[in-house]
């Protein structure tokens, strides 16, 4: 499930917060981006998230009822978020 | 490893920014380095001559001045911002660098929290 | 002074006000954890009165505790056995109880 990536983007803003579009004008193709608490929201806005790579923490679907199965995001759990911040070479928290 | 902790938000809205000094505090402790980039709004955390009791809340510019003895690494400011807010060279604290703090700058460390 | 006519304190002994502290109320606060003030221990009590009135925070955790210690009175008193026979139990929350300073932040 999880491709190479170069850094990990950890959102949890929504799509109307400045940090949201800082961290979308920062990220690249080879980055991988984690959506957290509020910035899973952004998975009901269609094509604001363009073609990154995406996760998303389970818990913080199931708590705002956003459903994930029509799309090619990653529902990942907080043991899946450990790795993933392993596994990059650069993390940055948005 | 170092992590770069970017403060963009005014100090006394909200702890989103305390909360940041407190984790660069806590890595410190850890001997893990830390520096702290204060960036847009977040310049307002130097002004000098805060005195922030008439509001029933700690001084910011206070808190920010143990930083060096708990061994945080750098502390930086930057410059466009600097200049949006009015703040020159002279109102900054001593030990405060100024530096252009793009995207570039920020992609340079392993790890980059933002506050709040 | 007694431990009932205190100044107000929170649920775990840390007065509400810093400033309200004294040397009369800090002895009162360490006879209750069966410490007798020497002047070892006001050496540190000073620091952290003096720490706190500069920085307007309380060392956030033991290791800080340790480390502004050692930056101000050298290594000789800023290691953690000395610190911890001074103050036991946690040295940092215990110091900053008796030196009438809020509750350090990361102490568990």
């Amino acid at each position: 499930m999880m491709s190479d990536f170069h850094t990990l983007h950890i959102l949890n803003k929504t799509p109307d917060h400045p940090r949201f579009s800082e961290c979308l004008g920062m990220s690249s193709s080879d980055d991988a981006l984690l959506l957290t608490e509020n910035g899973v929201l952004a998975l009901t806005t269609s094509r604001v998230l363009g073609d990154r790579t995406v996760y998303a923490l389970k818990s913080d679907l199931t708590a705002r009822a956003i459903d994930t199965h029509q799309s090619n995001v990653g529902a990942i759990d907080y043991q899946g978020m450990v790795e993933l911040s392993l596994k990059a070479k650069r993390v940055i928290c948005w | 490893m170092e992590t770069l902790i970017v403060i963009d938000q005014a100090p006394y809205g909200s702890f989103a920014g305390r909360e940041a000094l407190d984790m660069a505090f806590s890595l410190a402790a850890f001997d893990q380095p830390a520096s702290l980039l204060f960036t847009g709004a977040g310049v307002h955390w130097l002004r000098k001559g805060q005195a922030p009791d008439s509001i029933h809340q700690k001084s910011v510019e206070k808190n920010l001045s143990a930083a060096p003895i708990f061994g945080i690494e750098q502390l930086l400011v930057d410059s466009a911002s600097c200049e949006r807010f009015g703040l020159t060279v002279d109102d900054l604290p001593d030990g405060i660098t100024l530096i252009d703090g793009n995207a570039d700058m920020i992609g340079r460390y392993q790890n980059v929290l933002f506050a709040g | 002074m007694t431990t009932s006519n205190l100044p107000a304190r929170n649920n775990e002994g840390f007065l509400e006000d810093a400033f309200a502290w004294s040397r009369e109320i800090a002895e009162v606060i360490a006879r209750e954890g069966d410490i007798e003030l020497s002047e070892k221990h006001w050496e540190i009590i000073r620091f952290l009165r003096e720490f706190y009135k500069q920085h307007e925070i309380s060392p956030p955790s033991n290791r800080l505790f340790v480390k502004a210690v050692r930056e101000a009175l050298g290594e000789e008193k800023g290691n953690s056995i000395y610190l911890m026979q001074l103050f036991p139990g946690t040295p940092a929350k215990t110091a900053c109880r008796i030196a009438g300073l809020p509750r350090p932040t990361n102490c568990l």
